[in-house]
């Protein structure tokens, strides 16, 4: 019954709550009208003398037969046309509805928001449609939100999509229906949250300094602005050169000189880094001028300085004080 | 062998010497009993898998997930690959068609005898693959995921192609004895239903059969090779449009057959013929046509085309009509029937209940809006469990029961099979209703039996599988037990006036002294 179904928490829960109720109440009757006939029948007619036969056969009764069939016919078309508008509802998400990506992997989920945080939860605001694209890098997984009424499997290599408008600011349960081996953990939680708080909420964890030591920022951005792409950290040359053992020590350039890699020389190697390249280098990397700022910059001086023997003691800052402990669940980048 | 059953009292086929003995035989009723020996093999290995989960989540267990994945696992494959389908065809079928037909033997001897090796070479290998280690990838068996998945799949693949074969044998000897050996005067609009519903079914069987045997053995190649039709970059929808072509006419083709036992039996219980029998025919053509075009409903909310789902939608609603029609003349024959007291008349009211019950959830599945919502969550699970263990076994223990008496020429004693009925009942709606709430909820289709229910629910299905193992217990016993009563059931104990009744009880080994003549099947 309606209890059966989560607390609705989403506007289209109605596309699916609607033709359930209905659904139920015909269908519990229908079962409890064939089967209660079934037993009258049994009860009724059963052999009352050892010799006794059964009416001799008859053909269905016209008027019956119709009624019934009749009957059956509208239970079809009932779940055929009240769960139209539902299914077209979950189809098309709505113009402007807010981007998520999401990837789904065997050790859970990441939720890429427009402006590049990623998180482990999935943290929408309420009133605001929220589109889900969805890709998994392993196996075929699942985003289900009961609450929401949303299932939708995902699969390698393919995209899905998914919508859905909260209505209520909660925290629901959110993970995936579809079975994906053993020890696929996919759980996690949909945190939804009125738009002022949501706003509040990705401002501060876009802000990566927030909760990590300078250092940590540094491999966060490492990480997210594709650097890794062309440099390792344990001593292999890509395209670029290992980040090992590089701050503090001396190299020569292309063009005959020597530099100290020192925290001046870094930053100029990010902003216009084919000035003066490295020996046996191409000079061939994006400049990152007006891409990344004068704090950022430090935060992967630090870090580099955590890779190399020359680095000097590493930094020991505790990481600025949290506001929000319930926020901090999102704030793992990956 | 043979030497100490020609010592047997029981007579007929039983104590007969027969060329083969009982393991090489080409006798189509001692198939069909070694037949129900090796479902019912199924069925407990079935019972044993499905117990474990349950076991788990009342805390009765250490918690091993994957132990219980693989549970699940082979729960699911050997119910539904090992008895669901081939159960009513490969035990009344073998059985009963040639006596219901009016014949000597099935049409293809040999193809029975082969069929019931594979079977049981398909079983004995899904019972090694457990015992190597199992896999537990779910018993869809989903790519990617089955190629990379841990576990001995090649054992398994070989022991689920070994039951496509069976059934595929099953199938072509079904036909073939239909289409030619129906007594003189028994034309195709005379054969009782369960005839009629066997040899509808057995296409699907022939079709089902050999797709599902070829795709798991694909599905084994490019898990060893890494390559191939559903290989690593092969789309895995791919292989679930494969995977549920083969297997969503297995509910159908299992539960057509299980009605055309109830027919047989209601008429026979009842005394009376059917009502509507050219309705029921034409029924249960469009029930199984449908199943075929309607695979897609499995894959709503899988990333299928939308206009795909809608269509399918439509297509699978469109049962509701001819599972009306069933339905409608089942009660028909009810009515005003002379209907006797027995273990059959419970077991029938159950089918009528359980299998009521799945076709409505059906209607849950194919609503555009809902299916999407109810298809990857334990709603799903829970209607399977419903055809498997309340359709089909209800039927097939209602013709069990019906039938025994012809069997072994031993009568059933009823006030027992009724009780086991009425334990079978309750253990089914108990053991698999908390499912139904379950999944509304959301819980996980296939896996769900892993999470904790909500308060109070798995204790109620662990008390209705307590049920449903009491049920079988009584039943299965009663009627093994009955073959030590003395008395002799009679040739016609029903009543009934189907061709397998004028025969002996058991029947001898040729069926018939003289080949009787067609006539109206439940002779009006």
């Amino acid at each position: 019954m309606a209890t059966w179904l989560p607390a609705a928490a989403s506007r289209q829960a109605e596309g699916v709550d609607g033709p359930f109720q209905g659904l139920y109440v015909a269908a519990a009757f229908a079962v409890a009208f064939a089967a209660g006939l079934a037993l009258a029948y049994v009860m009724l007619f059963r052999r009352r003398d050892e010799s006794a036969r059964g009416a001799p056969a008859g053909r269905p009764h016209p008027l019956y037969l119709g009624l019934w069939t009749l009957l059956a016919a509208g239970l079809a078309v009932y779940a055929l046309v009240a769960g139209f508008p539902g299914f077209l509802d979950q189809t098309v998400p709505p113009y402007g509805a807010y981007p998520v990506g999401v990837t789904a992997r065997n050790d859970g989920f990441d939720f890429t928001y427009p402006g590049g945080h990623v998180a482990d939860t999935l943290h929408v605001a309420v009133g605001k449609p929220v589109q889900l694209t969805m890709t998994s890098e392993d196996v075929i997984h699942g985003l289900s939100v009961p609450a929401m009424r949303v299932h939708q499997a995902i699969l390698p290599g393919r995209q899905a999509t998914a919508w859905f408008e909260a209505t209520l600011a909660d925290t629901f349960d959110l993970r995936s229906n579809i079975h994906g081996g053993e020890g696929a953990a996919l759980r996690t939680a949909l945190v939804s949250h009125q738009p002022a708080d949501f706003d509040e909420w990705l401002r501060r964890v876009s802000d990566i300094f927030t909760g990590r030591t300078l250092a940590e920022a540094g491999e966060l951005l490492y990480n997210r602005e594709g650097c890794k792409a062309c440099h390792t950290t344990d001593g292999t040359r890509l395209v670029g050169p290992s980040f090992k053992d590089v701050y503090g020590f001396e190299f020569p350039t292309r063009d005959g000189k020597t530099v100290l890699v020192d925290d001046a020389y870094i930053k100029e190697s990010i902003l216009t880094p084919n000035v003066s390249v490295v020996a046996g280098y191409e000079p061939v990397m994006t400049p990152y001028e007006g891409k990344l700022g004068d704090k950022e910059i430090e935060a992967i001086t630090a870090w580099l300085k955590t890779l190399s023997s020359k680095g000097g003691a590493a930094e020991e800052a505790e990481p600025e004080a949290e506001g929000d402990p319930a926020a901090g669940d999102g704030q793992e980048d990956k | 062998m043979s030497d100490r059953t020609a010592n047997s009292p029981l007579g007929g086929y039983l104590s007969a010497a027969v060329p083969g003995g009982w393991f090489a035989t080409r006798d189509h009723k001692r198939i069909g009993l070694m037949f129900a020996a090796w479902t019912t093999g199924a069925l407990l290995l079935g019972l044993m898998f499905g117990i474990l989960p349950m076991v788990r989540s009342l805390g009765g267990m250490e918690d091993d997930a994957g132990g219980v994945l693989r549970a699940l696992t082979y729960q699911r494959l050997i119910l539904v690959f090992m008895f669901l389908a081939p159960a009513i065809p490969a035990v009344l079928g073998h059985f009963l068609l040639p006596l219901q037909l009016g014949a000597r033997n099935l049409a293809l001897p040999v193809f029975s005898l082969w069929s019931l090796r594979l079977y049981a070479a398909g079983l004995v290998l899904a019972l090694a693959s457990v015992l190597a280690g199992g896999v537990s990838f779910g018993w869809t068996m989903p790519t990617p995921l089955s190629l990379t998945g841990d576990g001995v799949f090649w054992l398994l693949a070989a022991g689920l192609a070994c039951s496509g074969f069976s059934w595929f044998l099953v199938g072509v000897n079904i036909i073939v004895t239909v289409h030619h050996h129906r007594a003189p005067g028994l034309g195709f609009f005379r054969m009782p239903l369960l005839s009629w519903s066997l040899y509808l079914g057995a296409y699907l069987l022939v079709m089902s059969g050999l797709i599902l045997a070829i795709i798991v053995l694909y599905l084994a190649g490019a898990r060893g090779t890494g390559r191939g039709l559903f290989g690593p970059d092969a789309d895995p929808l791919l292989w679930l449009n494969y995977f549920w072509f083969a297997t969503r006419p297995v509910v159908f083709f299992a539960l057509v057959p299980a009605a055309g036992v109830v027919f047989d039996v209601v008429a026979g219980i009842g005394r009376k013929a059917v009502t509507g029998y050219r309705m029921v025919v034409g029924s249960m053509i469009a029930l199984l046509a449908l199943s075929v075009v309607t695979w897609g409903v499995h894959l709503s909310g899988y990333g299928q085309a939308p206009h795909l789902t809608f269509v399918f939608s439509v297509l699978s609603l469109l049962g509701a009509v001819p599972v009306a029609l069933i339905a409608y003349s089942l009660l028909a024959t009810l009515h005003r029937g002379a209907i006797a007291c027995s273990a059959p008349t419970t077991f029938t009211v159950a089918f009528v209940l359980h299998a009521g019950i799945a076709a409505v959830m059906g209607l849950f599945l194919a609503s555009p809006a809902l299916g999407a919502y109810l298809n990857t969550t334990m709603f799903a699970t829970a209607q399977i469990d419903y055809v498997m263990w309340g359709g089909v076994l209800g039927a097939f223990l209602a013709g069990l029961h019906f039938w025994w008496p012809k069997m072994t020429g031993r009568p059933v004693n009823h006030p027992v099979g009724r009780f086991g009925a009425f334990l079978y009942l309750i253990g089914v709606n108990l053991a698999f209703f908390p499912q139904v709430i379950q999944g509304v909820g959301g819980a996980p289709v296939d896996v769900g039996a892993l999470e904790p229910g909500p308060t109070g629910l798995t204790e109620i299905a662990a008390l209705g599988w307590l049920f449903l193992v009491s049920g079988l217990i009584v039943a299965i016993g009663n009627l093994v037990g009955s073959l030590w009563v003395k008395e002799a059931a009679g040739d016609n104990p029903w009543g009934a006036c189907t061709l397998e009744w004028t025969t002996a009880s058991p029947p001898p080994v040729d069926n018939f002294a003289v080949r009787p003549a067609g006539g109206d099947p439940y002779g009006t």
